[in-house]
């Protein structure tokens, strides 16, 4: 074991160059595979970090199960239940912070403000303080934040602190600072609970109580006692919002998997071509270890430790680069997030699965790549030893794969024309798959066709280049799968990018009409945002100049024990200022159905992930009991392309759930009305609400599209690392070919090639290969972008398929700038040969 | 002929067949031999005639059509893969023409590599040993690339003894040497047969180096014409040639 060990290294190391070429493949793989996975789970969790109360000492939060607040005596109730041996009753609301026109994107937009039962809070939370004192009965315009806050805040002891409130706004002087952290998205300020209440014009109602769980009380146990001791209206633990953003996240996740496997493919594909040349290198000394002895499991063994220190290397810097490449997205997204969604992502999050996965694939590919060659290397006999090297010779081999391969192509194509998400989904990776087993035996071919174009520009070295394709289709068709791999994944990605980007223009243009928003700064995520009284409406509607003007008002409710937003609108003037981009089936109708009882409109999110169909009903818990409605229609607006979210009447939500404050308002200018002096007009009324921005829509739109287009940069990061290793793959392929040629190209020089000459043969020969891979790989992206656009349909978020023009144009670029790219080093290298030290190589 | 000493190498009948029908060569007809120990054998002969046929199934590189060989008394016959490896690591030392060492390892890591393949816990001690007596005791550490090819070509020697086989096999191992090195090869070979006791056999088309076997095995169309002892003059295998018409 430990000379195969030693030869292991020392071969590896032998051949620096290329063992680095190799193991970077690998490195590759592994960073997407593990650094895209880092990402999501960051997200699930700055999503719950932001929806859910985790401070003190607190084991429990009970919150509505509608988002809504409720009467204190829960308290009493829950601390009835065994386990609970202490429990605070508690407000927690977002409270947008008035923003200054200079303010910095990245700003603080919200605080959170907690009202806290001074008598209880001591028993469920801890107030270290810095300086200034804690609140004491009575305080109901002081505060307390975390000293952090504070600066950032410009807020010291004395201070005010301006927040909007119900009726206009509140001020709270600062008389304490605290000494603990400020966690992102976490930016609390605390007030006393009657102040909290006055703030948010609850009444004597609270939104959550936090409790405290004996010491040796089984959490789970406990939950549900008191999911059983409070009822179904109540929810503890966190909030489940998070569900609703799962159908986009695993659309997300599935996508990244899926690129992440393409490039350890790829990577596959380059270590099994490295060490085919490295067997065939190697005959010689392989030979004469079987003549001396050595059996043919420990040749293979060899071979086998060999890809283990590859992968193992690999892999270890893999997992450094992914966590490189995870943070460079949190850097480059979060300012994105930030003035998006006003929350703060953290850093990425790497969970043991995805640690597992990554170190399994990673050395798991490196190695599964060199068991064919190990074997083949296994297989070559001591005779080996006995005979000079030969040249490279024809090697003509179309077995059975190649009619697997065009089995399989076959089969994808039934996939592709029976439109479903699914079968298309599953086509294109069984395409791909048979690409890969057919590409040998049409390689030759194919490069007889592709040879024709460059032969013009190569006329004396094309011929040459493309018989040297030709004489090893296998190592070429290896090439040619890892280039059409990493090109595909480009494809692919771009189509995606570009059709959900349409998709969101399209949402926005048709959804979002109207002249005038008037909206809360964070409107995405529908949690506590502070709403707007009818008063606010009729003002609008009043003013000079405005024609017509539609709210959007907010709760939430539970359908078979999930959580789903449920937005109030106004059928009558809805249409007037947004519409709804209607799923196959549904049309403006289904608006004027919600009109005539209890009728629902389910985006397409929702629809899907409950296979639910138009007529259906549907049985929902509201604050005022169970309630059952029928589906009217499937449509999306643009604010709720992402969050699975059904439509109700304004009515049924006040009737229902009891809900009667607007949250969005939308409004249109008469046709002769001046825009500036109404806007001007809209602009007084607003600055009474602090909590509302004005935007015409015009500006917003140009808002948005902005910041679309600042992600860009992130998927252009992506695209690169994607596109790479089809590099290190054309890179490493003609690095062999030179290398296994050196004999041939010294008698090319000796009789009379120029060194130019050598050059443009081994360019050719690249530009060849590349061009091959480069066509497969646009026809396979093309497809697998479908899939995907399709995949993201099927869990409901409908996107129109955008062929994408600019990214065959740009992969078309790629793959020829990749073919002459990793031509340089080969083919100076090749002109450089010493022709009579080439000549005498053995 | 008659020995007194124990025979290391016995064939009888030996026969090899490539091809069937019209395409067919018969490598080797009938071949019958017996080496004792001790012996350093050349074998010469026109291309084609079968001796590296010869030198391959002695090796157990390869197997015969018809015939037995038997190797330090043990039959080769059908032997398992596994079996003869072992046979090959343990009982014969190969010499090639072309050096074949691991260019990534040193001289001691290239001579001790069969006994390392056994797990020879003293492997670098032997093989630092037999590299002494070969004359490369200062050169130790070396690569391959750092030495000369009759260098490389004494390291190949030192592995191919540092199993103590009881054969040793050379395939042409001067080929791919000056005149100068080539001789001190020949001399070494003598020396393996004469003062450490092992048989060799030895196939060349050197006349200079055949002069430095004890015995001279002539080929010619897979069949033995001539075989006959050598008294180390230079003229010896110049003038067997010439008498079986082979020059």
């Amino acid at each position: 074991m430990k000379l195969t060990l030693t030869l292991a290294w020392r071969y590896l190391r032998g051949r620096g160059a290329r063992s680095m070429l190799t193991t970077l493949a690998v490195v590759f793989g592994v960073m997407l595979t593990f650094g895209l996975n880092g990402i999501l789970p960051a997200m699930m969790e700055a999503f719950t970090h932001n929806l859910l109360a985790a401070a003190g000492k607190v084991d429990l939060t009970v919150t509505s199960a509608y988002n809504q607040p409720f009467r204190p005596d829960v308290v009493d109730k829950l601390l009835r239940v065994p386990q609970v041996v202490a429990a605070s009753p508690g407000v927690q609301r977002t409270a947008p912070l008035p923003r200054s026109a200079d303010a910095a994107p990245d700003a603080l937009a919200q605080l959170v403000v907690v009202g806290i039962d001074l008598p209880t809070v001591d028993s469920v939370r801890d107030f270290p303080l810095s300086q200034g004192r804690m609140l004491s009965p009575g305080d109901n315009s002081a505060v307390v934040l975390n000293s952090d806050l504070g600066a950032e805040l410009g807020l010291g002891i004395g201070d005010q602190l301006v927040l909007p409130a119900a009726g206009g706004t509140a001020r709270f002087r600062v008389i304490g600072l605290l000494d603990t952290t400020t966690l992102p998205g976490q930016e609390l300020v605390y007030v006393s609970l009657p102040a909290a209440q006055q703030l948010f014009g609850l009444g004597t109602r609270i939104t959550q109580v936090e409790a405290v769980l004996t010491p040796d009380a089984d959490r789970d146990a406990a939950e549900l006692a008191v999911g059983a001791a409070l009822g179904p209206d109540y929810q503890v633990g966190g909030l489940s919002t998070e569900s609703t953003l799962l159908a986009s996240l695993q659309v997300g996740t599935f996508a990244f998997n899926m690129f992440g496997i393409f490039a350890l493919a790829t990577a596959g594909f380059i270590i099994l071509n490295s060490f085919r040349t490295v067997v065939a290198e190697r005959r010689r000394d392989i030979g004469m270890l079987r003549a001396i002895g050595t059996r043919r499991r420990t040749v293979m063994g060899m071979f086998l430790v060999e890809s283990l220190f590859q992968g193992l290397l690999g892999t270890a810097l893999g997992l450094a680069a992914g966590w490189a490449l995870a943070a460079g997205l949190f850097a480059a997204m979060g300012p994105m997030f930030e003035s998006v969604m006003h929350f703060r992502i953290g850093g990425p999050i790497f969970t043991l699965s995805t640690w597992v996965t990554s170190i399994l694939l990673g050395v798991g590919v490196t190695v599964v790549a060199a068991v064919v060659p190990a074997r083949a290397a296994g297989r070559v006999t001591p005779m080996e030893a006995m005979r000079p090297q030969l040249g490279e010779v024809y090697e003509r081999r179309t077995g059975n794969r190649a009619w697997v391969g065009l089995g399989l192509i076959l089969m994808s194509l039934f996939g592709l024309a029976t439109g479903s998400a699914m079968l298309v989904g599953l086509g294109s990776v069984v395409f791909l798959v048979g690409i890969a087993l057919i590409a040998p035996a049409v390689v030759n071919p194919l490069a007889d066709w592709g040879a024709r174009p460059i032969e013009l520009a190569f006329s004396r070295e094309g011929a040459i280049a493309r018989s040297n394709l030709q004489r090893n289709p296998g190592r070429s068709a290896v090439t040619v799968t890892a280039v059409m791999l990493g090109l595909a994944s480009i494809v692919a990605m771009i189509t995606m990018v570009t059709s959900i980007f349409a998709g969101f223009t399209s949402y926005l243009d048709k959804s979002l009409s109207a002249d005038y928003l008037l909206m809360p700064q964070s409107i995405i995520l529908g949690q506590g945002n502070v709403a707007a009284g009818p008063r606010l409406a009729d003002q609008v509607r009043a003013t000079p100049g405005i024609a017509a003007v539609s709210t959007l008002r907010i709760t939430q409710a539970r359908v078979d024990g999930a959580d789903v937003q449920v937005i109030g609108v106004d059928p009558e003037n809805y249409l007037k200022v947004a519409a709804f981009d209607w799923n196959a089936g549904s049309s403006d109708a289904a608006l004027d159905q919600l009109r005539t009882g209890r009728w629902l409109i389910a985006n397409g999110i929702y629809a899907a992930q409950h296979n639910l169909v138009v007529g259906q009903a549907v049985l929902m818990d509201t604050p005022t009991g169970p309630r059952t409605y029928h589906l009217a229609g499937i449509g999306n607006d643009y604010l709720n392309a992402k969050l699975s979210t059904l439509y109700a009447s304004q009515d049924n939500l006040q009737r229902d759930f009891t809900v009667t404050a607007d949250l969005l308002l939308m409004a249109n200018r008469t046709p002769s009305a001046d825009p500036a002096a109404t806007k001007q007009r809209l602009a007084r009324i607003v600055g009474d609400y602090p909590a509302f921005r004005l935007y015409e829509s015009a500006t917003w739109r140009a808002e948005q599209m902005q910041t679309f287009s600042q992600s860009i940069i992130v998927f252009d990061v992506l695209i690169a690392a994607l596109a790479l290793p089809s590099l290190l793959a054309l890179m490493n392929t003609l690095a062999i070919s030179v290398l296994a040629r050196t004999r041939e190209i010294g008698m090319l020089r000796a009789v009379g090639a120029t060194r130019r000459q050598v050059r443009r043969m081994v360019m050719a020969e690249s530009l060849l290969l590349s061009v091959i891979g480069t066509g497969l790989g646009a026809i396979a992206g093309l497809w697998l972008g479908y899939a995907l656009v399709a995949a993201i349909g099927s869990v409901g978020w409908q996107v129109p398929y955008e062929f994408p023009w600019s990214g065959l144009l740009a992969t078309v670029v790629v793959g020829i700038t990749f073919g002459v790219l990793a031509a340089i080093g080969p083919a100076r290298s090749a002109a450089r040969l010493d022709v009579v030290a080439a000549l005498h190589q053995e | 002929m008659t020995t007194t000493t124990a025979s290391i190498v016995e064939i009888a009948g030996l026969t090899k067949v490539y091809g069937s029908g019209a395409a067919e060569v018969r490598a080797l007809d009938g071949v019958d031999l017996v080496v004792p120990e001790g012996q350093f054998v050349t074998v010469m002969g026109p291309s084609g005639c079968g001796k590296s046929t010869l030198l391959n199934l002695l090796g157990g590189l390869d197997t015969p059509t018809a015939g037995t060989i038997s190797i330090d008394g043990t039959p080769l016959g059908d032997m398992p893969d596994d079996r003869l490896t072992e046979l090959r690591r343990r009982r014969i030392g190969f010499v090639f023409q072309f050096f074949n060492l691991i260019p990534v390892l040193n001289a001691v890591e290239n001579a001790s590599l069969p006994l390392r393949l056994d797990g020879d816990s003293e492997a670098n001690a032997r093989a630092t040993a037999w590299l002494e007596r070969v004359g490369l005791g200062d050169r130790l550490g070396n690569r391959p690339d750092q030495l000369s090819g009759g260098q490389q070509q004494r390291v190949a020697i030192a592995r191919a003894l540092s199993t103590e086989p009881a054969l040793v096999l050379a395939d042409e191992p001067t080929g791919n040497l000056d005149s100068k090195s080539a001789g001190e090869i020949g001399g070494l070979l003598r020396q393996v047969s004469t003062d450490w006791g092992r048989s060799v056999l030895m196939v060349t088309h050197d006349l200079r180096i055949a002069s430095f076997a004890q015995r001279l095995v002539l080929m010619r169309d897979g069949r033995i014409v001539d075989d006959l002892m050598l008294d180390g003059s230079h003229e010896g295998p110049r003038l067997a040639l010439e008498r079986a018409g082979l020059l």
